[in-house]
Formats: C-alpha cells, sequence, structure tokens
C-alpha cells in the first residue's frame, strides 16, 4: 500500500533528508556522508520525484525507494531526518 | 587439480553402468563448469538427429568451478541437455545446495546416457553411487518426492526430482530442488523424465582442494562486511525479486494478458507488498549466500494451506500479470501447482495465459475443455488446466508441446500470439517498448529468457524509442553472463551487492592458482556463444536470422493500453536490429557465425561442421570487428 504523508502548507521550510544508493546509482549519487549516503538540505512539502531532479538524479534508474523498512514509489513525499534507499532495477527470477 | 572435485559420472541407464572418470584439467580449464561444460559435451556428443525424448539424448549436471566454495553464492548447479522445447542445446541452473553437494561428494560432472528400463533415482553417498528403484515415487509431485526421499533417506540428502509434466513428456518441465527451487527454463525434466530418472539424492561428506583458501577466506570475508551494509540488502531480504512488480509495470514493461498489454491495473494485488505481507512464512538462502532473497510462502487454496518457495517476480509477471490473477494468494498456488507438477512457471504461466487468450477469440472452446471455462486470472481454470497439460490429457496434450508447438497445431493465426522465441516462452518483460530487451530475447542461445541477457536498462539509459546503438551493449551483457553461468554462482551479488567481475575473476585464481584475466572469461563466454549458435544452426537449419524473428505480436500488435500505449516495433525495425547485432558479432547478414571469427576463437571443428551443412557465414567485407561487444556508456548527467 502506498502511504504518502502529504505535509501542510504550514509546514513548509526546508528539511535534511538522506538519500543512499549503490551500483552505478551510488556514482550519480555522489555521496558524502559514508560511501553510499548523501545528505541533502531540500524544501519541505517535495515529493521524492521532484527532490531528484532537482539534484539531477536521473528517475529512471531507479525501480523505487525504501523507506522505514517498506517499498515507496516516486511520488512519496519524505520527511525530515528520513532516510530514503535509492533502489536501482535488476533482474531475478 | 584444485578448485574441482577431480572425477565425473558417465551413467549408462540402459545397462545400469556406472563409471567413474577422470576430469580432465585441460577440458575444466577451457570450458570451467555448468554452462561451459554442457554446452561442449552436448554439441560433441549427441548427435544431430537425436531425438530430444529419444535415447540418444544426454542428460548432464554439473556444478562450476566457484560451486561449494567460500566464494558468496557460489551455489549454482547446471542441468542441460538437447531440449524438446527448441530442438537444441539448452541449460538451466538452479541454486539450492545440490551443486556443492555433488562436489563435496567428489564429482564435477555427471552425464546420463540412453534410457532406463523403469523408473529409478540416482543415489549418491560419497564413492556409494547407485541406481535405485523409483516404482514407489513415479507419479509423485515434485514436492511430494522430495519430502518422502528425504524421510527415507535422511534430512541430510539433496534431492532434484521431477513431477508428473516431466515424467508424461511436457516440453517446459522442471527439475526441482529444495521444495521450490527450479532448473526451469527449457524442458530439462521432461529429458530427465523421457530416461526414467525421478530424483537424484546427494550425500556428500567430503572436500575439494583450494589452492590459496587463506587469500580466498580473506577476501570473502571483505566483501561480507562490504556487502552487509550495502543499500540494497535489506529491501532483497525483505521482498526477494518480487521487489520489482511495481516497478516493471511503471516501465511498461509488465507482461499483462498474454503480453497484450504491458501495464497491469491490478498490480497491487500481488507485487512484493502483498506476498510479505499475507504469504511470506520465513526466508530461505542458497549455499554461500548472506542474502536470503528466497521467501518460503503459504498460499490460502480452496484445498486448504499449501506451502512453495517464491514466487518470484518472473512467475508474478507470467502467471500474475499475464493471466490476470488478482490475489497473491492465486498467484502463490498456481506457483505451488506448477512446482508439485514439475513444470516451469514461466513457460507454465506463458502457456496458460496464451491458451486464456485462445478461449477468448474462440479458438479453444468449452467442447475442447469438457465444458470448463479459461478465463482470465480465474484461479480454479488455471488448476484445471495446468493439470490437463501435466497429464497430457484432453488439450493439455495439445497445450503440453509449449505456445509454439500448440500453435502449429490450433492454427488460426494463434502464432502470432504465442508469446516465445525458438520455441521457449519469454521471460516476464514485454519489450514492444523495450528495444534491446526484445533483442535480448530474439538472439537468445536457447530462447526468450532473460538471464540470458538482462538489457531493459539500457533502453532506460539510451531511450525506448531508440534502437540503434543498442546491439553492441547486448552482446557485451551475453558476454557477461556466462561468466556467473560458468563459474557457476549467483548473479545477484554482481547486480545488487556491486560485487564486480573482476573480484570473482581474483576469487577464481586464488581457488584455482590460474592466472585466468576477466578478458579471457569473456572470450570463453564468446566461445560457447558461438557454439551454442552453432548447435541451434545444425539441428534446426538457417539462416540463423529465420530463427531471430520475434512472434508478430511485437511488430503488428500495438500496446493496448498503459504508458506504452500505442507502442510498437516495425520489422524494419526489427531487422534493422539484427543487422547492427550480427555486425556486432562478426556474423554475416544471414545470422550466420563466419569462418574469420570462429578460427579467431579456436573453433576449427565447428567451421568444418558449419560448411558441411552450407550454414558457416559468408566472409565479411571489413573482416570481423576486433572487439565483439561493448559496455554501456553511461548518460552524462
Amino acid at each position: 500500500m502506498i502511504c504518502n504523508s502529504v505535509l501542510t502548507a504550514k509546514n513548509k521550510g526546508t528539511m535534511t533528508v538522506y538519500l543512499k544508493s549503490g551500483g552505478k546509482l551510488r556514482e550519480k549519487l555522489k555521496p558524502d556522508v559514508d560511501q553510499y549516503t548523501r545528505k541533502i538540505e531540500v524544501e519541505e512539502g517535495l515529493s521524492l520525484r521532484e527532490i531528484l531532479n532537482q539534484f539531477e538524479i536521473p528517475v529512471e534508474l531507479i525501480a523505487f525507494a525504501f523507506v522505514d523498512g517498506r517499498l515507496e514509489r516516486l511520488d512519496y513525499f519524505p520527511e525530515d531526518g528520513q532516510v530514503i534507499t535509492l533502489q536501482p532495477p535488476v533482474s531475478g527470477g | 587439480m584444485y578448485g574441482f572435485a577431480g572425477q565425473m559420472l558417465r551413467i549408462n541407464l540402459k545397462t545400469g553402468n556406472i563409471s567413474k572418470q577422470i576430469l580432465s584439467e585441460s577440458f575444466a580449464k577451457e570450458w570451467l563448469g555448468a554452462r561451459g561444460m554442457v554446452a561442449k559435451i552436448l554439441y560433441d556428443e549427441v548427435p544431430r538427429d537425436a531425438d530430444p525424448m529419444g535415447p540418444k539424448n544426454k542428460l548432464v549436471i554439473a556444478p562450476g568451478v566457484l560451486t561449494g566454495t567460500f566464494v558468496g553464492a557460489g551455489s549454482k548447479c547446471g542441468f542441460g541437455a538437447i531440449s524438446p522445447a527448441t530442438n537444441s542445446h539448452a541449460d538451466s541452473s538452479v541454486g539450492g545446495h545440490i551443486g556443492p553437494e555433488l562436489k563435496f561428494a567428489g564429482y564435477d560432472l555427471i552425464i546420463f546416457d540412453d534410457i532406463s528400463p523403469e523408473p529409478v533415482f540416482l543415489f549418491i553417498e560419497d564413492d556409494k553411487v547407485e541406481l535405485r528403484s523409483a516404482k514407489h515415487l513415479w507419479g509423485k509431485g515434485s514436492i511430494d518426492t522430495e519430502k518422502q526421499l528425504k524421510e527415507e533417506l535422511g534430512e541430510d540428502f539433496e534431492i532434484a526430482t521431477i513431477g508428473p509434466a516431466g515424467e508424461n513428456g511436457v516440453v517446459f518441465a522442471c527439475i526441482t530442488h529444495d521444495f521450490g527451487r527450479n532448473a526451469g527454463r527449457c524442458g530439462v525434466g521432461a529429458v530427465m523424465g523421457s530416461k526414467k530418472i525421478k530424483a537424484i539424492a546427494i550425500k556428500g561428506t567430503k572436500s575439494f582442494p583450494i589452492y590459496d583458501l587463506k587469500s580466498l577466506t580473506k577476501q570473502t570475508e571483505a566483501i561480507i562486511q562490504r556487502t552487509k551494509p550495502h543499500p540494497n540488502m535489506a529491501p532483497w531480504q525483505k521482498y526477494g525479486t518480487a521487489l520489482f512488480v511495481g516497478w516493471s509495470n511503471d516501465q511498461a514493461s509488465f507482461p499483462t494478458r498474454n503480453f497484450q498489454s504491458s501495464y497491469y491495473d491490478q498490480w497491487q494485488t500481488i507485487d512484493g507488498e502483498r506476498l510479505v505481507e499475507e504469504c511470506r512464512v520465513i526466508d530461505k538462502a542458497c549455499f554461500g549466500c548472506w542474502m536470503n532473497c528466497g521467501k518460503y510462502s503459504r498460499a490460502k487454496t480452496r484445498h486448504g494451506d499449501v506451502y512453495i518457495e517464491g514466487p518470484e517476480y518472473e512467475t508474478i509477471a507470467l502467471i500474475g500479470g499475464s493471466c490476470a490473477m488478482t490475489s497473491i494468494h492465486d498467484v502463490t498456488f498456481a506457483n505451488y501447482l506448477c512446482d508439485n507438477l514439475g513444470m516451469d512457471t514461466e513457460s507454465g504461466g506463458s502457456v496458460v495465459a496464451f491458451a486464456m487468450e485462445c478461449y477468448e477469440k474462440g479458438i479453444i472452446t468449452k467442447d475442447d475443455l469438457d465444458g470448463h471455462e479459461l478465463r482470465w486470472g480465474n484461479i480454479d481454470d488455471f488448476e484445471f488446466i495446468i493439470n490437463k497439460i501435466a497429464y497430457q490429457q484432453g488439450i493439455g496434450k495439445v497445450l503440453a508441446k509449449g505456445t509454439k508447438g500448440a500453435a502449429e497445431i490450433l492454427g488460426k493465426d494463434s502464432i502470432k500470439f504465442a508469446m516465445q522465441q525458438k520455441g521457449l516462452e519469454s521471460s516476464g518483460y514485454e519489450s514492444r517498448w523495450a528495444p534491446s530487451m526484445l533483442l535480448s530475447f530474439m538472439t537468445s542461445d536457447i530462447g526468450a529468457h532473460h538471464n540470458r541477457s538482462w538489457s531493459i536498462t539500457v533502453d532506460l539509459e539510451l531511450g525506448r524509442d531508440e534502437i540503434k546503438g543498442k546491439a553492441p551493449v547486448v552482446v557485451y551483457l551475453q558476454h557477461i553472463r556466462p561468466i556467473y553461468d560458468t563459474l557457476s554462482i549467483c548473479r545477484l551479488f554482481w547486480g545488487e551487492l556491486d560485487v564486480m567481475p573482476e573480484e570473482y575473476v581474483e576469487s577464481l585464481n586464488y581457488v584455482t592458482g590460474w592466472h585466468t584475466t576477466e578478458d579471457e572469461l569473456l572470450k570463453t563466454s564468446e566461445k560457447i556463444w558461438n557454439l551454442t549458435r552453432a548447435h541451434f544452426l545444425k539441428r534446426n537449419g538457417g539462416p540463423g536470422r529465420i530463427h531471430d524473428i520475434p512472434p508478430a505480436r511485437y511488430y503488428e500488435e500495438p500496446i493496448l493500453d498503459g504508458p506504452a500505449k500505442g507502442k510498437v516495433l516495425s520489422l524494419e525495425k526489427i531487422n534493422a536490429m539484427l543487422d547492427e547485432y550480427y555486425e556486432a558479432r562478426g556474423w554475416d547478414k544471414n545470422g550466420n557465425p563466419t569462418e574469420e571469427l570462429l578460427l579467431d576463437l579456436g573453433m576449427k571443428a565447428v567451421v568444418d561442421d558449419l560448411k558441411e551443412i552450407n550454414l558457416l557465414g559468408k566472409p565479411l567485407p571489413d573482416g570481423i570487428p576486433k572487439v565483439r561487444g561493448q559496455k554501456l556508456k553511461p548518460k552524462a548527467m
């Protein structure tokens, strides 16, 4: 189930989000916290897709996000302090 | 010889003779294991006119050089034979534990010849190797047989079995191991059944020599520590491959209603989230793996609960999406039915989806179905027809030939939507808007199997509508994959956890004491690719291009709905992709390997064989490319 927390206008400000990824996507992410993680400051109320576009991280290389142990899509609205793992697509079965 | 147990078994099923032979080091070094050894043995030893279901076909079981070592996920075991679905070389691998167990018993290779007069199972306990009666097991399900053999022989035996589908010659019958892992593709289970082998039971307590155990252990420990915190680890551990259902659907590549569409509006009823929340019982891992991507699951059914490992992404795509299921329990139950009956879930799902479309179009009617129906998404109808197929009853006898074979009997243009290549049903990616993925399916040596080259990300990076510039990347991917298939390790550590090919080369050298390079392994891959191409041409005629054209649905029918609505490839574009591909490979315009290429690969005997049947490629005006295949150059940001 998709679980978005849409922020209301009164909460708008900036927030800190941690983006994590491995593989080819990691090169595009340019980690600065550890080898997988980049800390970014963004405006509150933006969807993950909007955030990724803002930081020129190619959304076509992202299959989904993994947030607090759940799968989320790119229309997910991150919250302050969250760690968002970006998962590239890989075959399997 | 380091890295190998050093022995092979040749078993004549007709006479019961079991011969233990020394594994030649030069053979092992040249072909490495699994897919490589299988390709060479089938090419050299199976006569060109041998019936895949007859006594002259061989069943080969081959783990690889890294199977059973400390190298991460060195679990794989190859099963090979001439496929009754494609009438050519086939190899299909399984994870779990049976490959390592075979090496621990002291064997790198088993070659079965001829046909047993009675059902048997192969019993191996280290040096003790026997053919034992399987009369009491014949007719039983794969899962049921594995359980019974473990009860009879002991929990510590590793078992591979066939089910009724393999016994009855269904061309997409599989070999099942570890309660739901399968050597699934190309009907290797049907060949095992044709030889009257019900199961293989192995217990091994020995070891085999490693050249530099200290360095191998150090390397593996470092990889474990490095990959444990990898960002991809947690989602894979939680969902396994099922986590890609939503993404595939978003990308309009999720096969829906027999590939009529590439977008399934009910995907959330059958995705990884539903699987984990409703069905998952426990996570499972193969030998030497710390990712645990297997999901052992429980499905609620009208017969009560059933248990099976899965469903994986491909099963969800081809049973869930392609048959339009709307419950993860139904998909899991269908997975269980296929596994216990002993059928590949990919081909099984595709064949049922094909039959459902035939029913929708009036090509199959209630009269063909004993008054039954065959409705999209109906699990009772799925259960009805899959049983008919496994036991070759009524219309099941037609469908047991696979989509290509069935369409040739049913007629009425059904061949246009028989979603296969070379006789093997397509894996779970609708590709009318993913040309390089389609090219991968079209040119795959064993038919439309995703593990030969998974290139949809190439389409994402280079443009979904673009066809130019993709073929050399497909060739490169087709050469990378055999490295994993011959070393016999799970490729997911590469794709998911960034364990790179060069690290496996290092592992290989620690294990064997060789000084192999990645380029040498890529050249071995290319040799295998050309050997299996030549084998296909030898058995099926040519020119090669006629076997590489996909079903008409890909170039005649626009996608019905979803983000890719209206997308379709033209035959002209498909041929243009093949032109580029053949050029990148050093094949001629007909898709036949050239003498210059084969000699460059040291394959003189293959030149002679193709010359004899007039299928040797014509010399290329500018000669063959020096480098065949090219890495994807990442798009500039």
